[in-house]
C-alpha cells in the first residue's frame, strides 16, 4: 500500500540559505513520526510545505499515491492534512468557536453564521482535552497560552483529518493537558490517522512515535524506527548531524 | 440553551467584550450629553425639523462611515470616498443629462462607486500596495475624473426626479390651507434616513451573522492566521473594499439628488469624517475591531455636533476644531478602559 504522504527532494530557500535541503520524508497510516532538530533546522518549514501554508523552492509531494498541488492551506485541508501551527494561527478578536470554525463555518439553511451549532460542537471537542475549558464566548487573546493551544488542537481534529501535523503542540500546556494530548495521539494513531509530530521532548517523542527524522540546518541527517536508536544517539545527531562513533542499531546488536 | 449558549450566541462569535459594550455606553451617553446641552440652548434644536435636519445632513456620513468600517476592521483604511462620492455623483448626473432614466443613472452611479473599490481591493491585494496609498491613489484619480468630465463645473438642471432621494420624504403630510396654499404638517421621514437605516441594518447582519463577516473580521484580526485557517483573505478584502466603494456611490447619489446638482467639487474631506465616525464608534485602525451601531453613533455625535454648534451660531473652523478633539478623546478613552 502506498504511504499517506510522500515528500519527495523537497527544498527551500531563502535568499542565500536553504532552510530545508533537499529532503524526502513519508508517512503511513497510524504512523507517528518525531521530527526532531535544533532550533533554526528547518522543523517549521518543511511542515508548512506540507500544510500548504509556504510554496517549496523544489520537490514533490504525493498523497494516496497521486501527486497533489498543495499551493494553499485550503487545499491541504481538502486533502485531509491538518496542521497545528507553532504560531497557533488563530484570529485573537474572535472566540473559540469562532476559531476553530473559522474558514469553515458551519451554516444555516440561508447560508448564515450557525452560532449555535458551532457553540455546542465546540464544546464537545474542547471538552475532549480539557473537561474544564470555560470562557467559550471570550475573545482568545483573553485565554491563557495553554487555552488556545487547546483552541488550535482542537481545530485540528474536529475535522475529517487523515495526515495530522503538529508542531510543538505542547510547548504551552501543563502536565495534565500533555497527557490528554498524548492520549489524544494514540486514538488517532488507532484511527489510523499518520502524525508528524515536531517536539523537542525527547521523552514524549520515544513514548508516542515509532520513527524518529532528525533534521540538521535544513537537512535530513537520520531516520530511525525508535526501537533502533536511544535517546542518546538522536541527541548526537541533532547536535552533531551524525551518530556516535561505532553506532550499531539496538535490534541489531540484541541479534548478535 | 445554556446560559453560557446564550451569551455567545449574543455576541455572534466576536467575543464582544464588556470594554467594546462600554465603549458604546459611553460614545451613546456622549451623543445624550450633546443634545441635552444644545436643547438647554436652544429650544428649536429639539423640534421635528431640526431632527429631520440632521438625520438628512448625517446620512451621507453615516453611509460612508458604514463602507469605511468594513474597510477598517480588515485592518485597511479607504481615503478614495470622498472623491469617490464625486466621481460616482457626476457619473449619474451626467447619464441624466444624456438621457437615462434616473434610477438606471443612480444605479450606474452606484456601479462606478463599487468599480472604483474593486481597483481599490485589487491594488491592495494583487499588487500589495498599502491600503493608504491605494485609496490615496484613487482619491485623486476619481476626483480628476470628476473634474474632467465636467470641466470643474456642476451639472444642473436635472429635472425633479433627479432630486427625488435627496429631498423626498416618506409619510410627509400636505395639509390645504383655507387661502389655497399647501402647507407641510409633517415633513415626514426623509429617503436619506430611511436609506440609511437599511444599509446599517444589513451592514451589521452581514458582519455578524454571515461568513463573509466572520472573515471579514478575522482578515483584521490576524490575516495569517485567517489565511492558514483557509480564510480567502484577498477576496474577504476586496469584498469590503467593494463595499465601501459602492457605499460611497450611493452616498454621492444622496448629495448630489439633495443638491439637484452633480457637483464634482462635492465631498472633498469626506473620508475624514467618516474615519472619525468609525474611530469614535470604536473601530480600531489595527483591525479586527468595530462595529456598524458604533460608526452610526459616531456619525451621529458629529451631525450633531456641526448642527448644534450651527444652530449655536458657531464658526465652521471652531466646529472643525472641536470634532479634532472629540476624535482624540474617544480613542484616548478607548486605549485607558483596554490598558486596564
Ligand atoms: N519566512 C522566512 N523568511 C526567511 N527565513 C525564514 C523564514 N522562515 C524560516 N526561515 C529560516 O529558515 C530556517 C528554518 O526555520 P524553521 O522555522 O523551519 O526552524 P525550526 O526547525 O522549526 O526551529 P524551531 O525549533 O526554533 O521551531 C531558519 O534559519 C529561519 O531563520
Ligand atoms: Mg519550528
Amino acid at each position: 500500500m502506498s504511504p499517506l504522504v510522500e515528500m519527495i527532494d523537497i527544498e527551500k530557500h531563502f535568499g542565500g540559505i536553504k532552510a530545508v535541503d533537499r529532503v524526502s520524508l513519508d508517512l503511513r497510516e497510524g504512523e507517528v513520526v518525531g521530527v526532531l532538530g535544533h532550533n533554526g533546522a528547518g522543523k517549521s518549514c518543511l511542515m508548512r510545505i506540507l500544510s500548504g501554508a509556504m510554496a517549496p523552492s523544489a520537490g514533490t509531494i504525493r498523497v494516496g499515491g497521486a501527486e497533489a498541488n498543495i499551493d494553499s492551506p485550503h487545499a491541504a485541508r481538502g486533502l485531509g492534512i491538518e496542521t497545528i501551527y507553532q504560531t497557533l494561527a488563530l484570529a485573537d478578536h474572535l472566540d473559540a468557536p469562532a476559531n476553530l470554525f473559522l474558514g469553515r463555518e458551519l451554516r444555516t439553511r440561508w447560508g448564515n453564521l450557525d452560532e449555535r451549532r458551532m457553540l455546542e460542537e465546540a464544546r464537545k471537542v474542547l471538552a475532549r482535552l480539557n473537561p474544564n475549558f470555560r470562557n467559550l464566548g471570550d475573545p482568545v487573546s483573553r485565554l491563557s497560552g495553554g487555552q488556545r493551544q487547546v483552541i488550535a488542537i482542537a481545530r485540528a481534529i474536529y475535522f475529517d483529518v487523515k495526515i495530522l501535523i503538529m508542531d510543538e503542540p505542547t510547548a504551552a500546556l501543563g502536565p495534565a493537558e500533555t497527557a490528554m494530548v498524548s492520549e489524544l495521539i494514540r486514538q488517532l494513531k488507532q484511527e489510523g490517522i499518520g502524525i508528524f509530530l515536531v517536539s523537542h521532548d525527547m521523552h514524549d517523542v520515544f513514548e508516542l512515535c515509532d520513527r524518529v527524522v532528525v533534521m540538521n540546518r535544513g537537512r535530513k541527517v537520520g531516520s530511525h524506527s525508535v526501537s533502533e536508536v536511544s535517546k542518546d544517539d538522536v541527541l548526537s545527531l541533532i547536535i552533531k548531524g551524525e551518530l556516535p562513533g561505532g553506532w550499531v542499531p539496538r535490534e541489531a546488536e540484541r541479534v548478535q | 440553551m445554556s446560559a453560557a449558549a446564550g451569551s455567545a450566541y449574543a455576541t455572534g462569535g466576536m467575543g464582544q467584550s464588556n470594554a467594546e459594550t462600554l465603549h458604546k455606553l459611553s460614545a451613546l451617553a456622549t451623543l445624550g450629553i450633546l443634545i441635552g446641552i444644545f436643547a438647554f440652548g436652544n429650544a428649536a434644536f429639539l423640534s421635528v425639523n431640526n431632527g429631520l435636519t440632521v438625520l438628512l445632513q448625517t446620512s451621507v456620513i453615516g453611509l460612508l462611515g458604514i463602507g469605511m468600517t468594513m474597510v477598517i476592521i480588515t485592518g485597511g483604511i479607504d481615503l478614495s470616498v470622498g472623491a469617490v462620492l464625486a466621481l460616482s455623483g457626476t457619473a449619474t448626473g451626467l447619464m441624466v443629462k444624456a438621457g437615462v432614466p434616473v434610477p438606471l443613472a443612480m444605479a450606474g452611479g452606484v456601479g462606478v462607486g463599487a468599480l472604483c473599490g474593486l481597483i481599490n481591493g485589487l491594488v491592495v491585494t494583487k499588487l500589495r500596495i498599502t491600503p493608504f496609498v491605494a485609496t490615496l491613489g484613487m482619491m485623486m484619480i476619481a476626483r480628476g475624473t470628476a473634474l474632467q468630465l465636467t470641466g470643474a463645473a456642476p451639472v444642473s438642471r436635472l429635472g425633479e426626479a433627479f432630486g427625488r432621494l435627496g429631498n423626498g420624504a416618506l409619510f410627509r403630510i400636505v395639509e390645504q390651507q383655507p387661502n389655497g396654499l399647501s402647507k407641510v404638517a409633517f415633513p415626514g421621514i426623509p429617503y436619506p434616513a430611511i436609506l440609511l437605516l437599511v444599509v446599517a441594518l444589513m451592514a451589521a447582519f452581514l458582519l455578524k451573522r454571515r461568513p463573509l463577516g466572520r472573515h471579514i473580521y478575522a482578515t483584521g484580526s490576524n490575516e495569517e492566521a485567517a489565511r492558514l485557517s483557509g480564510v480567502n483573505v484577498n477576496r474577504t478584502k476586496i469584498a469590503a473594499y467593494v463595499m465601501s466603494g459602492a457605499l460611497a456611490g450611493l452616498a454621492g447619489n444622496v448629495l448630489m439628488s439633495r443638491l439637484v446638482t452633480a457637483q464634482p467639487n462635492e465631498g472633498v474631506m469626506y473620508e475624514l469624517d467618516a474615519i472619525a465616525a468609525a474611530v469614535i464608534g470604536g473601530a480600531s485602525l489595527m483591525g479586527g475591531v468595530g462595529t456598524i451601531s458604533g460608526t452610526m453613533i459616531g456619525a451621529f455625535i458629529i451631525g450633531v455636533l456641526r448642527n448644534g454648534l450651527n444652530m449655536a451660531g458657531v464658526s465652521a473652523f471652531i466646529q472643525q476644531i472641536i470634532i479634532g478633539f472629540v476624535v482624540i478623546a474617544a480613542v484616548f478613552v478607548d486605549q485607558l478602559r483596554s490598558r486596564r
